[in-house]
């Protein structure tokens, strides 16, 4: 799955470890799904769209994968 | 909050840890020569209880922990099972044929936590590595190198006490040599560390 967030974050000005904090998650978390590594779960995806204001599919998208 | 947490947990992690090698070394001791039962189980399950803490700090540190790290956990826990599964069943059958001699009576029971939780920790490392964790991340609440030492020292005080005050020159050496191998781990796992944080630079 692809995803915008390293984008999102950048926008904001956040640091690995400052949205880690917003989202109560460990910053490895944040590296893992921003890397493509890992997929969070629903409600954690939840919690990044509401978060940065949109909606989970213009965050998240289906990779080839 | 994640972070404060794995503070907390590493630092009861090794108070009980400490607690229970006092208790190895001063009270475990006394059941060999204890004449009434009920006292020599007292004397012999003492260690136990900070064992239990230790248990218990870990399924709170899991809970506790987000979904990410709740993977690499079970992961660790699942492979540990199957590996202390697989080694009893080999052990098991080669001793039931044997082909091997057990000393099943008592410390071949002791070993399986251990394994359990030597194989947890490895396997949960990897797992995490997979995810992007490089292992000398600023989050980790106590570097490698550190847990490393701590852990020889631990084993340098058993080896000590056992040799001067036991007189087990068995035990003392088998102390020892795991002290100086978890001492080369820390060597090993410091210069990782500040290799990477050089190259991070």
């Amino acid at each position: 799955m692809n995803n915008r967030l390293r984008e999102l974050r950048d926008r904001h000005s956040w640091s690995q470890g400052e949205l880690a904090d917003r989202l109560d998650v460990s910053r490895q978390t944040v590296n893992a799904i921003e890397t493509g590594k890992y997929d969070p779960s629903l409600p954690l995806a939840f919690r990044i769209a509401k978060l940065f204001r949109m909606s989970i599919e213009s965050i998240f998208e289906p990779g080839k994968g | 909050m994640v972070r404060n947490a794995n503070r907390s947990y590493e630092r009861r992690l090794i108070a009980a840890m400490a607690i229970y090698v006092v208790i190895m070394m001063m009270i475990w001791p006394l059941a060999r020569g204890e004449s009434n039962v009920w006292l020599k189980a007292v004397y012999a399950l003492a260690p136990v209880p900070p064992m239990i803490y230790v248990i218990w700090l870990m399924a709170r540190r899991i809970m506790r922990s987000d979904e990410l790290e709740q993977r690499t956990h079970m992961i660790g826990l699942g492979v540990s099972a199957a590996v202390v599964s697989v080694v009893s069943l080999v052990s098991g059958f080669l001793a039931a044929a044997n082909v091997l001699t057990l000393d099943v009576t008592a410390t071949i029971l002791l070993w399986i936590f251990p394994l359990l939780m030597f194989t947890y920790g490895g396997v949960r490392t990897y797992a995490a590595r997979r995810y992007g964790s490089n292992g000398c991340d600023e989050d980790e609440a106590m570097p490698l190198y550190i847990r490393f030492l701590v852990l020889a020292g631990l084993f340098c005080a058993v080896g000590a006490y056992v040799y001067f005050h036991a007189h087990d020159e068995r035990a003392s050496s088998f102390a020892l040599g795991m002290a100086s191998a978890l001492v080369a781990g820390a060597i090993y796992f410091a210069v990782r560390r500040w290799r990477k944080r050089r190259a991070a630079e």
